[in-house]
């Protein structure tokens, strides 16, 4: 049981923000949120079967009413990843560490796909599923391999649904994932301005902000989005803990998810866990804005490729052969 | 030709107008990825400060090759093989072994180079001083500097290797560079991939 | 609102609720039916809302169905008030100014099921205020989802706000002044174009779907709207005429025959020209067409549908334009009702799933609705019925009422 106390102490935080501190459109939310607060019965709440005015409840309420993280002042980041944090301990009992660390300065993040030398082995696609915490019931995977026959280039050709050893004569190995556009029309497209790209070239995707009308998804023409029909379902000792906000944290039912090159990871310097885990080293990372980085060597030794180059979306992943 | 790609961006701003659209900025190519990527030219000389980049480079050393005056550094080898130091057994004279197949190498699998010309382990280890890889040419290898023994057939590898076309690097886009050894992924004596299953598999969209 | 005798808008409302609710034992039976529907359908939301869209046939292939195509059309449907508005207000046709309003009515519950199914088909309804100019983050003019959100509702404002007004004033027994509601039905008619035209851009600019990636979508979206639309309006005035003390001049269902004529004939025409595409020199952008009409890697759940739906439309066409008895009710309502359901199938599912369908990686899969997308559906038309109801049946009392009053007063 909450005090009382808490309870006053929680609405006068709530009051103050509506009148005391800078005024604009934030304080209005803020305000609506302490008029739902004192007048619906909190159907946000939704579930929880504890008092309506329980920590849970009140730290949900004002989850609801935060802005776009876009919008968000360094405060306003550190406070709502306090609150989730708060929230998972609560309801799950986890201990996680969400970070909502910004862009380095002077990189841009690019990719490349050694098409000759992937074998299939789709180690890749563990290693995503694992590390980004995608729900496991409905089996999302944000990596496809399509297997295509010598002769082809071309992904519409080839086989996604394989299951057989690996790899398979006369037969090549294609992974296609969020290819990070430039020019994304998923972004051009989101009616909220839900999902943007950051300054080192990651389109990312506020999971708190989308309301999950998919048209992001009708406009990706590379099929990089994925939605999150249900609740995403993770056991919890397969959960990594250590989170972005804009990455792998648990993600809202009704949101859209996508690949964020494991921003979580690649902000920090490490690869992302498809590159780490690769078996057959076909999977180069690094950033595009170094002379001297691995993926400038690619694009300048090797004959790279974009996967359909023509609609002018300009993504940031190549394909290249031996 | 100056005054028609005027006209042309004079058109495209004026489309912009029309449609208020952000899309028609295509139509400059200023800010597309391979110009940006093209105006890049300073080097990330001091890597960023990224939290987690202080990495442990034991069992690593500096790469007898450079990418571009950028020295780098090679997973090791010689703490990873099964019977290293060679010199223990094979120390100038015949070492008679009775059980062969279990103490001996009798496990290895030589299936490197081409049918008509297979390989032997001369061509590779070095005949004298067993502690060492020897090239075609008896110039001495490191075993922890194979990728040098390698590259001498597998030339274009070995410069994609070291460029970074070929091969791992490990852990870390930033910070010193790291890179695993050809051994890491190729068994020398039978380089090929081996066949496998698949970790997973991507659920049939139609049922 | 100056005079004193004036009633409020408040009872103005009531008033028409009680109409809406009350009537004979047949119109209680329809009442409930439209009740029962709805309920139904709220339940079977309350479990999606619960248990998330994956209660849907929808997946990440498929990722719009039943919600959406039905939206799509719809919106058509509202537009096509535009073909009664048009001659009503601009040529001074007598006879369409006394039906207009219940086209109006027509629109404004297309209308209301629009914006339903679209909150239906959000994953977050709760965040829609995002959505909300000033209150959230309004991407305009860069998404075209924003636009359809002004038009939509704009709208549905101007198509409520006109007759409410007229009805209002007549409901109080004075005359509408012409002068102020004029000019929102000249902008209605703008309005009704930009609708369904910025709907179909909604499709028409996604170059990553092939099958919507064509300029002919938004020229076709108009012509089936303007053939359905008036379709459904026909059979509306038919039920009215025969069902109620209401009585609806045939001349009007004849001069909507000639709407419906022209607008079908032209859709056809563009039908015809997409399938020639197509199908003269198929490419992989042709994927989609040859799901949709015969079926791709052994998946083929819209065959049958969208043939039946062009030989539907085919026939309702033929039967308006060359039937002998063409302006005779009996051969005008059934062709109407041919017309629309084979519209309502060819835009609606015909045109959203294959969109979707193959994947932009080539993966094909069928699209099955389930009960609870189906009840959903069926619940929000029933809203849509009874909005339309409210409306046209609280209309035709106000004006029955008003010209009883002006003949007294007259004589």
């Amino acid at each position: 049981m909450m005090s009382s106390k808490y309870i006053q102490e929680e609405f006068s935080d709530i009051i103050d923000d509506i009148f005391d501190k800078k005024t604009g459109r934030r304080s209005f939310l803020k305000g609506m949120a302490g008029l739902a607060a004192a007048g619906s019965s909190l159907t946000l709440a939704g579930c929880s079967n504890n008092s309506p005015f329980s920590e849970e409840n009140i730290l949900r309420l004002k989850e609801y009413f935060k802005g776009n993280f876009t919008l968000m002042s360094q405060e306003d980041k550190n406070a709502t990843i306090k609150r989730l944090e708060r929230l998972a301990k609560i309801k799950d009992g986890l201990d996680l560490k969400i970070s909502s660390k910004g862009p380095i300065p002077n990189v841009l993040f690019g990719f490349a796909l050694n098409v000759s030398r992937c074998e299939g082995f789709m180690d890749c696609v563990q290693a995503c599923v694992d590390e980004n915490n995608i729900d496991r019931k409905t089996k999302t995977q944000c990596i496809r391999v399509f297997e295509i026959e010598h002769g082809e280039m071309n992904v519409q050709s080839g086989n996604g649904k394989y299951f057989h050893e690996v790899p398979v004569d006369n037969h090549f190995y294609m992974g296609v994932q969020c290819f990070q556009c430039e020019n994304a029309p998923c972004i051009k497209a989101c009616p909220t301005k839900a999902t943007w790209r950051e300054d080192d070239g990651i389109v990312v995707v506020d999971y708190n902000w989308c309301i999950g009308c998919r048209y992001c998804q009708a406009a990706c023409p590379y099929w990089g989005r994925r939605f999150n029909w249900n609740d995403p379902y993770i056991p919890a000792e397969e959960l990594t803990r250590k989170q972005h906000y804009l990455g792998n944290r648990i993600r809202p039912k009704g949101t859209m998810e996508k690949c964020t090159f494991c921003i979580q990871r690649t902000r920090t310097g490490r690869l992302p866990a498809c590159v780490e885990i690769c078996p057959t080293g076909s999977r180069v990372f690094g950033n595009l804005l170094d002379p001297k980085s691995e993926i400038r060597f690619v694009l300048e030794n090797k004959k790279v490729f974009r996967m359909k180059e023509d609609l002018g979306t300009d993504p940031k992943f190549w394909y290249f052969v031996d | 030709m100056k005054t028609v790609s005027e006209f042309y961006k004079m058109a495209m701003v004026v489309m912009q107008v029309v449609f208020l659209f952000y899309g028609c900025q295509q139509g400059s190519h200023d800010n597309d990825v391979n110009s940006r990527i093209k105006n890049a030219k300073t080097v990330m000389e001091s890597q960023p400060e990224t939290g987690e980049t202080t990495m442990v480079l034991s069992n690593t050393v500096i790469a007898q090759v450079k990418h571009k005056d950028v020295p780098f550094r090679v997973e090791t080898r010689k703490d990873v093989m099964e019977r290293f130091k060679c010199s223990e057994c094979h120390i100038g004279k015949k070492v008679h072994v009775t059980k062969a197949d279990k103490v001996a190498h009798g496990n290895i699998k030589k299936l490197h180079g081409n049918k008509e010309r297979p390989l032997a382990c001369n061509t590779c280890h070095m005949k004298d001083e067993r502690d060492f890889l020897v090239t075609e040419k008896g110039v001495k290898i490191d075993f922890n500097h194979s990728y040098q023994l390698c590259g001498h057939c597998h030339f274009r590898e070995k410069a994609d290797w070291v460029g970074g076309a070929h091969g791992k690097r490990v852990s870390f886009w930033a910070g010193e560079r790291v890179v695993q050894n050809c051994t890491e992924c190729h068994d020398p004596h039978s380089p090929k991939l081996t066949k496998r299953w698949p970790k997973t598999y991507s659920l049939p969209l139609s049922e | 609102m100056n005079k004193t005798s004036d009633k409020s808008f408040f009872t103005f409302f009531m008033d028409g609720l009680r109409w809406t609710l009350t009537g004979n034992t047949i119109y209680q039976v329809y009442m409930g039916l439209l009740f029962i529907c709805m309920t139904i359908g709220f339940y079977a939301y309350t479990v999606q809302f619960n248990q998330g869209l994956s209660v849907t046939g929808m997946n990440n292939i498929v990722s719009w169905g039943l919600y959406i195509s039905n939206f799509t059309f719809l919106v058509g449907v509202a537009a096509a008030a535009v073909m009664l508005i048009l001659p009503a207000y601009i040529f001074r046709d007598k006879d369409f100014h006394k039906v207009v309003i219940i086209g109006e009515g027509v629109a404004a519950g297309a209308l209301v099921m629009c914006l339903a199914f679209i909150i239906v088909d959000l994953g977050g309804p709760l965040n829609a205020w995002h959505l909300m100019p000033v209150i959230g983050v309004f991407n305009w003019p860069s998404s075209i989802l924003t636009w359809d959100v002004i038009v939509l509702n704009g709208y549905l404002l101007l198509n409520l706000g006109v007759p409410l007004y007229i009805l209002f004033c007549h409901y109080n027994n004075r005359e509408a002044d012409e002068r102020k509601y004029r000019p929102f039905v000249i902008l209605s008619i703008f309005w009704a174009f930009a609708i369904h035209l910025t709907t179909a851009f909604l499709y028409e600019g996604l170059p990553a779907r092939p099958f919507w990636n064509n300029p002919l979508l938004g020229p076709r979206f108009l012509a089936s709207a303007f053939a359905a639309g008036p379709a459904l309006i026909a059979i509306v005035l038919t039920i009215i005429h025969k069902w109620t003390v209401f009585k609806i001049e045939t001349g009007i269902i004849n001069k909507l025959r000639i709407i419906i004529v022209v607008a079908a004939i032209i859709n056809l025409i563009m039908l015809f020209s997409e399938v020639f595409k197509e199908f003269y020199f198929p490419t992989h952008h042709s994927l989609s067409a040859e799901y949709l009409f015969f079926g791709l890697d052994g998946h083929n759940a819209l065959v049958p549908r969208i043939w039946f739906a062009i030989s539907i439309n085919i026939i309702g066409t033929l039967m308006l334009a060359l039937s002998p008895r063409r302006n005779a009710p009996r051969v005008i309502i059934p062709a109407s009702v041919l017309l629309f359901t084979g519209i309502w199938i060819e835009k609606g599912i015909g045109l959203i799933v294959p969109g979707l369908i193959p994947s932009p990686m080539g993966e094909v899969t069928d699209y099955i609705p389930t009960w609870v997308e189906l009840w959903v559906t069926a619940g929000i038309f029933a809203l849509g019925i009874f909005v339309v109801t409210m409306l046209v049946k609280s209309a035709l009392i106000i004006e029955e009422r008003y010209e009883r009053q002006k003949a007294a007063v007259s004589s």
